[in-house]
């Protein structure tokens, strides 16, 4: 197991090397510098003077090629440095703090009301298979799951924040809290920032409640043919305890690495949902480094999304031979 | 090698290939395709789907024909030009008409400059790139622009802010989703069958390469990659968006690919094209892949969703090809801004709903007409 563990860190760390690299010549090849585009946003008439300029470059480290900046970025990261932002004028490790938690809060709810909803009613569904509100409701998950979330998301605006404006199920149209904030006691911001999670929680939620759904129920119905579901039937065990313990404890295995591949969504965020919302998280946070060819922010948040993905990887592997004692890594 | 004994090797060949497929057969029994089509129409709500494609593909291809302000085909001065066609490229204005400077003017500079000319006209006098002004054609009223701009008459899904006819911009941006879907899908697919038919054949640091590679693109988020390729390009077109989609879109592929590969290399059928000489190109493309076909058309139909979702979501973010460009995500992203005009939403985000819920009904009836595994689970 420990040998294991420690050749799969080594090939990720291997993997992390190589996707920062690749990334880095990306962005550093893009057209515009985090210089030209603040110098596009001044007005044109204080223009910086070219030694101005030179001495601004240096500063930064554009200077250099792009590959000498990559292992000089390299080595800062090594020391726990991720470097400054480069627009913001703030370290980017404190900018990524600041929009963690509005991204954790909008993914860790969805992704546990999507867990907490599937299993029940995926298992609804295969114990009902072929009836007619199993149809339906397999058809309307099915739906759901080709929707895209920003369409969804518009409608739902365009319903709750204007058709209804005035009434009291208006919603608000984005951010994450109400100008009046500050003036509200406790109880009056935790309902503010509720009425504003709503919509984005809910666009976050409906395709992943509706892809666990049918992953619970495509696995349920190759479980429930088996011969120890019969003979558990056969002997008289009472039907849900069949169902639940018997047939669900055996899908298991599978679900558990849906957990791990869904890890690095709960920070990755979605960069167009908070971009329609105004949500001040990461995704927003990328995307605008992104036009503001802020480097040292996107690479940062590139490494963060790479090793949560390959930790979620690592993880779900791991939790197969918790789950499964007939899988080890010995 | 002697004639006869290619030609004996090519029957084998040909003969394993099609044991490979369907088992024994009595010869003029169906074969695996024929069986597949047959359980593919059994689905109803996956031939609708089919049927939904086939004619979103039509309305696409003919989209000028169908709402444009150029005509159709047209006699001028003596001769017959096909205007319309300009909607496909630009450059295939006909040159008389910027010579007589018609600028986009078609029915009354037809009339006046040439009485005696004639056209075939689309069935709506819309334009997709600009607001069609009042009497440009006889007695139709000018666009209208803004909030005042819901679904009547002239503007059967309402106009911009504006003034451009919205159905204009639908059915010209059903061709621009057809475009994408396939194009992209298709890069992706070559992308994916070829390198992950060399990871499975040949195994060994061929596969641990590629396998890297596969497991680097799937990590990187997709929007980041997309982004920021997209970014590098100057002035992006929708081609290179699409290839950028196809770029980033093809590991699902890739694996499924390396996997059929695994497990068909050490088959007898392969085992005899190797007796009998063929090289490893030959037996990748020639009897392996034909027979690996089936599972990777299952991600090639759902990759030609996310493609198109991909494209929308692009546009809607504002990254597509520049604005005078037909895509259902630029309408939507027009809507955001004007959540009240509700036609700018409602349509477009129907369109790209039903397309991409038609493409995944499509792939996953795909999947149960050709896994034999499903098939079991299905009766």
């Amino acid at each position: 197991m420990l040998a294991y563990l420690v050749r799969r860190i080594l090939i990720g760390l291997l993997t992390l090397v190589l996707i920062t690299f690749v990334v880095y010549a990306l962005i550093r090849n893009m057209p515009g510098t985090p210089l030209t585009y603040q110098l596009g946003e001044t007005d044109p008439s204080r223009k910086i003077r070219p030694e101005d300029l030179e001495r601004m470059k240096r500063a930064y480290g554009l200077d250099k090629p792009w590959y000498v900046a990559y292992f000089q970025w390299m080595g800062n990261l090594l020391r726990g440095d991720l470097g400054r932002s480069l627009s913001r004028k703030q370290a980017v490790s404190v900018l990524i703090g600041e929009r963690i938690g509005p991204t954790l809060l909008l993914s860790a709810t969805s992704l546990i009301l999507a867990y907490l909803l599937s299993v029940p009613l995926g298992l609804y569904a295969s114990v009902r298979n072929g009836t007619y509100d199993e149809r339906i409701i397999s058809t309307l998950l099915y739906m759901l799951y080709s929707l895209p979330s920003f369409v969804a998301a518009l409608f739902l605006l365009s319903v709750f924040a204007m058709q209804l404006a005035g009434t009291p199920f208006e919603l608000p149209l984005f951010g994450m809290y109400s100008d009046h904030f500050r003036e509200l006691p406790f109880f009056g911001k935790v309902l503010d920032i509720m009425r504003h999670m709503f919509l984005p929680v809910l666009c976050y939620t409906y395709g992943s409640l509706a892809y666990f759904c049918r992953f619970v129920k495509s696995n349920m119905l190759e479980v429930i043919r088996q011969d120890y579901i019969r003979t558990a039937r056969a002997k008289g065990v009472p039907p849900t305890r069949v169902v639940v313990v018997h047939a669900f404890r055996n899908t298991l295995i599978p679900f558990v690495t849906l957990v791990g591949l869904t890890l690095p969504g709960l920070l990755s965020g979605s960069v167009i949902l908070e971009q329609i919302f105004a949500w001040p998280g990461m995704g927003r946070l990328f995307f605008e480094a992104i036009t503001e060819r802020d480097y040292p922010t996107i690479m940062g948040l590139v490494l963060m999304f790479s090793v949560l993905t390959l930790l979620g990887q690592l993880l779900a592997d791991i939790l197969y031979a918790v789950v499964d004692p007939r899988v080890t890594y010995s | 090698m002697n004639k006869t004994m290619v030609e004996a090797r090519d029957q084998l060949a040909g003969a394993s290939t099609e044991s490979g497929r369907g088992g024994l057969e009595a010869p003029g029994s169906r074969g695996f395709w024929a069986e597949a089509w047959i359980r593919f129409r059994r689905r109803r709500l996956a031939m609708i789907a089919l049927w939904y494609v086939v004619i979103l593909a039509i309305v696409g291809v003919l989209s000028p024909a169908i709402v444009g302000t150029r005509p159709i085909v047209c006699k001028y001065k003596g001769r017959i030009y096909f205007p319309a066609l300009a909607y496909y490229n630009r450059r295939w204005e006909p040159a008389i008409f910027f010579r007589d400077k018609f600028r986009q003017r078609y029915p009354e500079n037809l009339k006046k400059r040439d009485p005696t000319s004639w056209a075939i006209w689309p069935l709506v006098y819309q334009d997709p790139y600009r607001r069609v002004g009042e009497n440009e054609w006889p007695g139709q009223p000018g666009n209208p622009t803004g909030a005042q701009g819901r679904p009547n008459r002239y503007n059967l899904m309402g106009t911009t802010q504006e003034g451009i006819d919205v159905f204009a911009q639908m059915v010209h941006g059903a061709r621009t989703a057809l475009l994408v879907g396939f194009v992209s899908t298709g890069v992706a697919a070559a992308i994916g069958i070829f390198i992950g038919a060399l990871a499975g054949y040949f195994g060994g640091w061929i596969d641990i390469v590629l396998s890297r590679l596969i497991e680097l693109v799937m990590c990187v988020p997709t929007l980041v990659l997309i982004l920021a390729l997209l970014a590098i390009i100057d002035k992006p077109t929708i081609w290179h968006v699409m290839l950028v989609i196809g770029v980033t879109g093809w590991t699902g592929i890739a694996r499924l690919t390396r996997g059929e590969f695994i497990r068909l290399k050490n088959t007898e059928f392969v085992l005899a094209a190797r007796a009998l000489g063929a090289g490893g190109l030959r037996i990748i493309f020639r009897h392996i892949l034909p027979n690996a076909l089936a599972p990777v058309l299952v991600p090639i139909s759902f990759g030609v969703a996310s493609a198109i979702l991909i494209e929308s979501g692009l546009s809607f973010l504002g990254f597509g090809p520049p604005p005078p460009h037909p895509s259902w995500g630029t309408l939507l992203n027009a809507g955001r801004t004007n959540l009240q005009m509700w036609w700018l939403i409602l349509f477009p985000g129907s369109a790209i709903f039903l397309t991409v819920l038609a493409y995944n009904l499509i792939g996953e009836a795909i999947q149960e007409a050709t896994d034999p595994r499903l098939r079991e689970a299905g009766k």
